[in-house]
């Protein structure tokens, strides 16, 4: 497991000012060039989807469906990963342009996106690996560490989590509306209703883009409808595993740590940036890889700072290294196939109560 | 492409529909919109600028073509110019000078450290496309004021007082006017043909000037603005426009006598600047609340709102998780966490770790 040195609160003081430094020094050299680059990744999902919309219109001829599926899957993982989701980050707010501001950008998924900025950027980037207070460990359905109260729900786990891959989209979007509160007569119907009716506005309407009108424009110019509809089907399921397993291999690697809710009494900000960094697990891959990612191949700098564009985090994490490793603190880091195995593995063990 | 299918805005009304509930993303539609002429957009007003002539040495005069989404202005009053500058979308003031339907004219001046302006008027070129904001401002021509009215500008104050006056002009205004423009150098002097045509037309309107900076040529007054320059005047309306000081001098002078009409003014630089976090009072304003409070430059404006009964959204309450970031619409704040300073009108601040540093506004 993991061999951190514990931190004295003056040390600890000492680590969050190095990070904050770290953090002023990136803010104050934002510019052109961090404009230029997200402009760019938009124009790549536009290109890219209207490309794999137009080939999708070919039919089943093999090269074109494929081509076509693959270039649409990768426009929603992109707008999904590097735009979406760190424009939702408010990572371009400084820009001022209101076509990138985090409070009202709205994404290509059917979680809406006033959900995710509070159950994700709030509850989970606040509360990080508090076990309680972070829904985002196990998403309430998978029991991930031995901190976890075992219940008997968990020990079909394996398919819990099969079926949260296929369909993460919804899962994400599910997530805000605390069916599982619901259920335990926690909240009341009165509260989950206008969630779930927003819920389900979202989910029609992305349905009826990608489900609906374009095959029906298929139909219209004489393509082939189905081979649309299949088309835009295996494109969002490509994105849901991608994404389900890039977030996956954030906080639930081997050596990611979980926290008992009372470390949040008093935090410090030095406390704070040391259970984002213990929580959190990079990937490691060349430049495509990451922004394929979303740059959430670098969730440590994304954790310690969730704000600052992530283009940024590349280079910000040869000095995180340095910082981790003067204050004793492990830095999980490995190649995406080593990383997810330790997360499949922890979905296998922990399905039975007697694993701690 | 057939005329009559673009001879109205009606075409884009379906896609407005769709955006507003959700169906499309504004953002995708601009896109196309952009791609297919360069001023077309949605909902958002952009115009194509038509021509360019220089109107004093610093000063250029811009004649533009805004596309439909214009939403009418009077001339007088201002609007935002937006650009862009290392990434950050800026906006700037521009008073209008002449207003027929979507043809607008205004003038840029450079500035002295006005990296904005300057990069306006070295780069823009007939048939540039820019952004414009909603237009603002309450100056209008006095209504009571058979008995005159004083126009006094500083600067690129002129602009606003000049387009009201052309206005009034063209309306068949007939009462006294009597214009005084200061500037620093006699090539400041701006619109001096047009204003020369104007009062060869209107035998009511006298214009003179004020060089401050250097001596000044024939008929041209010298010096600051003072009570000599205002002695035994009809003009009992004032409308002044200029920077701060020089609009607070106009106000006392003219106030310093008995006058029936009324003062309108201006101001277009903003008070001088406060020490940052200096304890002193601001007034705050919430402008969806629609509530407005005397504050503090200490706490941030959570706190600030929270304190007045307001029940703004918010999450960590430090800074971290953007749920209570609202727009900046007017004045200057504090990073409560850096000390960076932000003044940009419609700029997306944290409330939980912005303090104000003057009187602001903001949309919550």
């Amino acid at each position: 497991m993991r061999t951190d040195r514990e931190l004295t609160p003056a040390e600890l003081d000492a680590f969050g000012a190095e990070l904050d430094a770290l953090r002023e020094r990136t803010l104050a050299d934002l510019g052109a060039a961090d404009a230029r680059y997200i402009r760019r990744v938009r124009a790549a999902v536009r290109l890219c989807c209207t490309a794999g919309r137009v080939l999708l219109m070919f039919g089943w001829f093999p090269p074109t469906w494929l081509l076509g599926t693959l270039l649409l899957g990768l426009g929603k993982i992109l707008e999904n990963m590097e735009l979406g989701h760190n424009v939702m980050h408010g990572q371009y707010d400084w820009m001022n342009d209101p076509e990138l501001n985090g409070q009202r950008y709205e994404w290509d998924i059917v979680g809406p996106a006033d959900f995710w900025r509070h159950t994700h950027n709030h509850l989970h980037h606040t509360y990080t690996n508090v076990i309680g207070r972070d829904d985002d460990i196990g998403y309430g359905l998978l029991r991930l560490f031995p901190e976890q109260r075992w219940k008997p729900f968990y020990r079909r786990q394996v398919l819990w989590a099969t079926l949260q891959a296929l369909l993460f989209q919804y899962a994400v979007a599910v997530q805000h509306v605390k069916l599982d509160k619901y259920f335990k007569g926690r909240i009341s119907k009165d509260e989950v209703r206008p969630l779930q009716r927003q819920m389900n506005g979202k989910i029609v309407r992305q349905w009826a883009k990608d489900y609906l009108f374009f095959p029906l424009l298929a139909l219209l110019i004489g393509a082939n409808a189905l081979a649309v509809l299949t088309g835009n089907l295996v494109a969002n399921l490509l994105r849901n595993l991608w994404t389900f397993a890039v977030i996956f291999c954030g906080h639930f690697t081997e050596k990611a740590a979980v926290f008992p809710a009372e470390v949040l009494e008093n935090e410090s900000r030095g406390h704070w940036y040391l259970r984002q960094l213990r929580g959190s697990s990079n990937l490691e891959g060349g430049p495509l890889f990451h922004i394929l990612t979303g740059n959430l191949s670098h969730q440590i700098e994304h954790h310690l700072y969730p704000d600052i564009p992530a283009r940024r985090y590349a280079e910000m994490a040869r000095e995180v290294r340095q910082i981790a490793a003067r204050y004793g603190q492990e830095y999980n880091t490995g190649r995406m196939s080593r990383q997810i195995a330790t997360v499949f593995r922890r979905i296998w063990v922990y399905r039975k109560p007697q694993a701690v | 492409m057939p005329s009559f299918v673009f001879s109205s805005a009606g075409w884009l009304q379906p896609l407005r529909l769709l955006v507003a509930h959700g169906w499309l993303r504004e953002a995708g539609v601009d896109a196309w919109l952009g791609a297919l002429r360069a001023d077309w957009r949605l909902n958002r007003t952009f115009a194509r600028v038509h021509s360019l002539r220089w109107v004093a040495a610093d000063m250029l005069a811009l004649r533009l073509k805004a596309n439909r989404n214009w939403p009418g202005a009077r001339p007088g009053q201002a609007v935002l110019v937006y650009g862009e500058r290392d990434g950050v979308r800026l906006a700037r003031c521009y008073s209008l000078t002449a207003v027929r339907g979507r043809v607008l004219e205004l003038a840029i001046k450079r500035q002295p450290g006005g990296r904005f302006a300057d990069k306006l008027i070295d780069t823009l070129l007939p048939g540039d496309v820019l952004e414009l904001g909603a237009p603002s401002g309450e100056l209008e021509w006095p209504r009571d004021a058979d008995s005159g009215v004083l126009l006094l500008a500083a600067g690129s104050g002129i602009t606003a007082l000049y387009g009201l006056l052309r206005e009034a002009l063209a309306k068949g205004c007939k009462q006294p006017v009597w214009l005084l423009h200061s500037v620093r150098r006699r090539e400041q002097r701006a619109f001096v043909p047009e204003l020369q045509a104007l009062m060869a037309r209107h035998p009511n309107l006298r214009v003179q000037w004020l060089i401050t900076g250097e001596p000044a040529g024939e008929g041209e007054l010298h010096g600051r603005l003072g009570a000599e320059h205002l002695r035994d005047l009809p003009a009992h309306s004032l409308l002044a426009c200029g920077p701060h000081g020089f609009v607070q001098k106009a106000l006392s002078l003219w106030s310093a006598e008995p006058r029936a009409g009324t003062a309108q003014w201006e101001a277009f630089s903003p008070p001088p600047a406060q020490v940052a976090g200096a304890g002193q009072a601001v007034r705050l304003e919430f402008a969806r609340s629609g509530l407005r409070a005397e504050g503090d430059d200490q706490r941030s404006l959570l706190e600030q709102a929270e304190a007045r009964g307001l029940k703004p959204k918010h999450g960590c309450r430090q800074g971290i998780c953007t749920e209570c970031t609202c727009q900046l619409l007017e004045g200057r704040v504090r990073d409560l966490r850096s000390g960076r300073e932000t003044s940009e009108p419609g700029q997306p601040i944290r409330i939980c770790v912005s303090a104000p540093l003057s009187d602001v506004r903001i949309d919550l």
